[in-house]
């Protein structure tokens, strides 16, 4: 009996002894690829904030809105964003290279499926990207245009625009990823629904007016606002 | 009065003035036979060879007449002769025989509009107020008649009446105040000038230019000039030439615009020519301006003229090369371009010769030779034109144009044998233009003469009636720098181009009316490529111009 | 015929035409594009002055057209010349004067069609040239011969016209561009942005070599930057009197207008940044020929309704304005605007850093920069409004002065714009 029991801590000790001497290589590997991965991931983030910095994305990023959405979100600028997704994207890469490594049976296929991932994400960021991008863009186009054409709530005419491209953008972004797509599917047809309704209803109220005023802008000569009475030049 | 021989003349052709190359000279400053200093008419007929061999076909001749010279002989104190220093009446008469041998006309002055003071008429006139001859001349008890009649010789008289003290009253004259103008008003004035008129060409005269025809009549209230009752004397006086002698010219000096001038023409029964000014100033006006406009638009201005008629058509003469006719802006061009001398600028002109003018530049010579010769009308060349002589504007008033010509590089140019200092004018110095540079007989010996190139130019101008008799018109291509007009008489066409400019031309003139012709350029003959339907391409040295016959062959 | 010069600026046509023209001594340029109504009186001043002042010279009027359907070229070919109303003594040239119409090809715009008219000065020589403006009547020979002379006659490159009018009319020009563009250039010039100018030879050779011709203010700013362009790079320049200003029926809307002459007017400052960042204070230019004395009536609109809008448009942009402007200016131009109606008063000093700073967000890219020009729009109604209720029938005098004014704060606080466009991004 002690001797199978014997027997048996010495298998298990063998056992683990020899798990051990398969396991700590193992180990060994996992944490050096983790910290090498981190290395790279870490002077991959500076090389792109570098570059990013070269190409002056910070200016553009401001032309064109996006700086602005960050600065809400209390996200750092795009610059170090972008370093940042770089710099995780990578580490998280290395880190399941690593974990796989170690050989464990549940955590088999987790890089495939990582690295599957990987491409409808950014195309997915891409997509929230531009979408925010042309939002911006939309919104304000629309907001100095209405003013300067003297339509009545400015503000919420743009507002409309720029939600309603965000939440187009928004849909687009989580179909890419496929997270729950009926969820989603459904989640933006609501909100769309909504919003057209909303500016539909505003539009319908103020209709008459509104329709009046973009028809004349259409057509200028018809009648010109107080700002076309006089000669500027 | 008895008239004198008549002098036998070769046969006159009908309407001769019309095909006439003049050639107007000074017999006191063109050639002297007799060592005085003074040309004279022995003198001038030693010299007809040499003016039948330059191809002209009529002489003018300056005023030949006794007078005091106090405007050049335009002073005359007796019609009935020939000043003593000129010559004796029968020398007249042989120079005459002599020159239509050479079958050269001869056109003399008829000063009309008044004599010197030194005429006996005059003399006789201011004495009292009740003499015979007092109604000759225009008189009055002061000088406020005629206001507002312009002065002519603006830079020497201020009134148009003069003071005579004898009798008290005041003579008028559109001239200088040494010249009182005859009363036409007067039948016995026109009586009289008849009478000078028909005791010259009794000699044999061609015809007479007649000098200052606008201002024989005066009026209250009026410029004075060209009155109807102006025409009326030379009706007079064109009648009775008409009835005696039909085949004498009659030239009007009538300093107008053309249209002012047509009425002289009226129905071909008053002037056979009359000088056209404004054509001469726009000659000069439009090769300084590069630019044909003055000159098409003085021809379009023309009026037509009568069958029997005829521009007399000149560049220089011995006047001041006149700007009286002229709008203010272009007087002020031509004073400019022409006259930055002060000393050249008279009255309202300028007095300088036609080298002179041009720079002694030779392609500009020959250009405006070139034009005059194929305008409508018939050119007058002034004596010395035909060599480049040059001119002394420091002579006083327009002496300077009126300088001896030069004949050779001798004594004197060849003119007198006498003391350079006894010269009726002295000769020109300056090294430019002197005789020594520029000379009527050593031009003969030189091929590449400005002399010989006048002869070639009249010589083939006279080969066709075309440009003494045809119509003009012009072409208008685009380059405005470019003269084109084309010649026509019956079948005959002439195309005249010019190229007005400083620099090489081209030039494209649309000739399709005359496609299938074949352009034969008239001074050496050169046949040129056949007009078509496309515009005639040419292209023109500076000053260069062509004369093409257009010829179906 | 086969065109071998079909991508050249000039088109056969047109070389055949100057071939013609040759050497000239006056050129005047008329742009086109369907001017039917006006053409005729315009050309008609342009023989008038040929024949009454330049009667000696070579001339040509040359009209380049962007391609009108109403008839403007056949009108320029087919005018009489005026020389049948003038007497033939009075007024006559004494050259012939050619006329031209000629089409321009490449974008529509009158920077192409000014191209083909410099294109056309410096293969003709020509000593003087005019540009005129097809849209209005009032020019008048005295004006042309105005804009010619000091570079025919006194060795000027550019000439600037002045024009007659009321000090409270053009209010684009005197609340904007002079005083910008004074501040800038270091140079008193009253009408910038003038269609009409004069110039020599020298400069049209210089403009020609420049790469501005295919850029968007060569085709809609071309004025502005004929004039910048003088100025920065030292040709010699003076104003000479155009009587009287010919008011032009707006071609275009308000929005239209302001946004071509406000980025002309940018993006001029920023091609000329070197010159104007080393210049302080300025001259006056000289005046060469006062435009004659005539009265004007002064512009009868209220300010009061264009200040209407103002408050609820600061309120409106004021999510765009914070990108462009300072904390400081905006809440300055809130507590302004927050003063509604009739008592708006827009002080000077606001106008001058607001529009200093909308410079500097048009050159940094805060965003689209026509979307920067827009913004301006509503602020400049503003100010104009305030400005012409608090001048309405005061006498011109103080108008002027009051323009006078606005001027020399522009120029205090130039300073202050160097600096921050040094220390700008870029």
């Amino acid at each position: 009996m002690a001797q199978m029991i014997a027997n048996a801590i010495r298998q298990a000790g063998t056992n683990f002894v020899d798990s051990l001497a398969v396991f700590l290589p193992r180990m060994v590997t996992t944490l050096a690829i983790i910290i090498v991965g981190w290395l790279i991931a870490m002077l991959l983030r500076t090389l792109v904030r570098g570059l990013l910095g070269w190409l002056r994305i910070n200016v553009a990023a401001e032309r064109f809105g996006v700086a602005a959405l960050l600065r809400t979100a209390d996200l750092p600028p795009a610059d170090a964003l972008i370093g940042a997704t770089v710099f995780w994207l990578v580490w998280i890469g290395f880190l399941i290279s690593g974990i796989d490594v170690l050989g464990f049976e549940s955590l088999q296929g987790l890089l495939e499926s990582f690295w599957a991932f990987v491409p409808r994400l950014l195309l997915a960021v891409i997509i929230l990207i531009i979408g925010l991008v042309v939002a911006n863009f939309a919104w304000r186009a629309t907001l100095l245009a209405a003013v300067n054409a003297r339509v009545p709530s400015p503000r919420l005419l743009s507002g409309a625009v720029r939600w309603l491209i965000l939440i187009l953008a928004g849909a687009m972004a989580l179909e890419q990823i496929a997270v729950a797509r009926s969820v989603v599917l459904t989640a933006f047809a609501i909100a769309f629904g909504a919003l057209s309704l909303a500016v539909a209803i505003a539009f319908g109220i103020g209709g008459g007016g509104i329709a009046k005023r973009i028809l004349e802008h259409q057509f200028p000569e018809q009648q010109r606002s107080s700002a076309d009475e006089i000669s500027h030049l | 009065m008895s008239l004198p021989m008549p002098v036998p003349t070769t046969a006159r052709q009908p309407l001769w003035y019309k095909d006439a190359v003049i050639y107007q000279l000074h017999v006191k400053t063109f050639a002297d036979s007799n060592g005085d200093g003074i040309g004279d008419f022995r003198g001038l007929s030693s010299k007809l060879n040499y003016l039948a061999d330059l191809g002209v076909t009529c002489l003018w001749l300056l005023p030949m007449y006794p007078s005091p010279f106090r405007d050049d002989g335009y002073d005359i104190a007796d019609y009935y002769s020939i000043h003593p220093s000129y010559g004796t009446l029968d020398d007249f008469r042989e120079f005459l025989e002599a020159a239509h041998t050479r079958r050269l006309q001869v056109v003399t002055e008829l000063v009309l509009n008044h004599t010197s003071d030194q005429h006996t008429w005059f003399k006789e006139a201011r004495m009292s107020r009740n003499n015979p001859r007092r109604d000759w001349y225009v008189w009055s008890d002061t000088d406020d008649k005629y206001r507002g009649v312009r002065i002519i010789f603006i830079d020497t008289e201020r009134s148009n009446w003069a003071w005579a003290p004898e009798s008290k009253a005041y003579y008028w004259h559109r001239f200088f105040s040494h010249q009182p103008d005859l009363n036409y008003d007067n039948p016995a004035v026109r009586e009289e000038m008849w009478n000078v008129m028909r005791f010259w060409l009794g000699l044999g005269v061609d015809g007479f230019r007649v000098d200052a025809v606008p201002y024989l009549i005066e009026r209250e209230g009026t410029s004075c000039e060209n009155l109807p009752e102006t025409h009326d004397v030379v009706k007079f006086l064109r009648a009775n030439l008409a009835e005696h002698f039909p085949d004498r010219m009659l030239l009007a000096d009538a300093n107008q615009p053309p249209e002012l001038v047509r009425p002289y023409f009226s129905e071909g029964d008053e002037f056979h020519m009359a000088f056209h000014f404004p054509l001469m100033t726009r000659m000069f006006m439009a090769v300084r301006l590069e630019d044909r406009k003055p000159l098409v638009e003085v021809i379009e201005r023309t009026p037509e003229i009568p069958e029997t008629c005829q521009w007399g058509i000149f560049l220089r003469n011995h006047d001041e090369l006149t700007l009286e006719m002229v709008s203010d802006v272009e007087r002020a061009y031509m004073i400019d371009e022409y006259a930055r001398d002060p000393a050249s600028r008279i009255y309202l002109g300028i007095r300088r010769r036609l080298a002179p003018l041009l720079d002694g530049d030779r392609r500009r010579i020959e250009l405006m030779n070139g034009l005059l010769m194929s305008m409508p009308g018939s050119p007058i060349i002034y004596y010395g034109d035909e060599i480049g002589m040059g001119d002394n504007i420091y002579l006083g008033d327009r002496n300077g144009v009126r300088t001896p010509m030069q004949w050779n590089g001798g004594w004197n140019a060849g003119f007198s044998t006498a003391d350079p200092e006894r010269l009726a004018q002295p000769q020109i110095s300056n090294h430019q233009f002197c005789y020594q540079a520029r000379k009527g007989e050593s031009q003969t010996r030189a091929d590449h003469s400005l002399l010989n190139w006048m002869r070639r130019l009249i010589s083939v101008r006279q080969s066709t009636a075309v440009f003494s008799r045809g119509t003009t018109t012009f072409l208008m291509p685009a380059n405005h720098r470019v003269l084109a007009y084309l010649r026509s008489l019956g079948r005959e066409q002439v195309l005249c181009v010019y190229n007005l400019s400083n620099s090489a031309q081209a030039v494209e003139l649309d000739l399709q009316s005359l496609a299938g012709a074949v352009p034969i350029e008239m001074f050496g003959r050169s046949l040129f490529p056949r007009i078509g339907e496309l515009p005639y391409m040419l292209t023109l040295e500076p000053y260069a111009f062509f004369w093409f016959r257009l010829r179906r062959l | 015929m086969v065109s071998v010069a079909s991508d050249s600026l000039l088109s056969d046509e047109l070389l055949h035409h100057l071939m013609a023209v040759g050497h000239v001594d006056v050129l005047v340029g008329v742009p086109t594009l369907n001017n039917a109504s006006t053409i005729r009186s315009v050309v008609k001043a342009v023989h008038q002055s040929f024949a009454r002042y330049f009667p000696r010279d070579r001339t040509v009027l040359i009209n380049s057209d962007g391609g009108s359907d109403d008839g403007t070229p056949n009108m320029v070919r087919q005018h009489g010349s005026t020389d049948d109303t003038d007497t033939v003594t009075v007024s006559h040239s004494l050259r012939t004067v050619h006329r031209i119409s000629t089409p321009y090809h490449g974008v529509p715009g009158k920077g192409n069609a000014l191209r083909q008219i410099m294109t056309a000065a410096e293969l003709t020589q020509a000593r003087a040239v005019a540009i005129l403006n097809a849209d209005v009547t009032g020019i008048t020979a005295e004006g042309i011969a105005a804009l010619v002379r000091p570079v025919r006659d006194q060795q000027y490159d550019y000439v600037a016209p002045v024009y007659q009018r009321h000090p409270l009319d053009g209010p684009l020009v005197t609340q904007l561009i002079r005083p910008l563009m004074r501040a800038a250039y270091g140079w008193q010039v009253r009408e910038p942005v003038a269609p009409e100018f004069g110039c020599s030879s020298r400069f049209i050779t210089h403009c020609l070599e420049q790469d501005v011709w295919d850029t968007e203010l060569g085709r809609v700013g071309i004025d502005l930057w004929v004039t910048g362009e003088a100025l920065a790079r030292g040709f010699r320049s003076c104003q000479a009197g155009l009587t009287p200003h010919p008011p032009g029926p707006p071609r275009a809307s308000f929005g239209e207008l302001f946004e071509q002459v406000v980025r002309s007017s940018f993006d001029c400052l920023e091609r000329h940044a070197p010159y104007w960042l080393e210049r302080n204070g300025s001259e006056p230019m000289a005046v060469v020929s006062p435009p004659p004395p005539t009265p004007v009536e002064p512009p009868t609109v209220a300010g009061s309704r264009l200040t209407e809008a103002f408050a609820r448009d600061i309120e409106n942009l004021r999510s765009v304005l914070e990108y462009i402007l300072s904390a400081e200016t905006l809440s300055t131009l809130e507590r302004v605007a927050s003063r509604q109606g009739a008592h708006l008063r827009f002080p000077d000093e606001l106008w001058v850093s607001t529009v200093y700073e909308f410079l500097l967000a048009y050159r940094s890219g805060v965003m689209r920069r026509d979307h920067v020009v827009q913004a301006l729009a509503p602020l400049y109604l503003g100010r104009t409004g305030s400005f012409l209720r608090q001048y309405s029938g005061a006498p011109e005098e103080v108008v002027e002065e009051a323009l006078e004014s606005l001027c020399r704060d522009f120029e205090r606080s130039k300073p202050d714009l160097i600096e921050r466009w040094n220390k700008s991004l870029r």
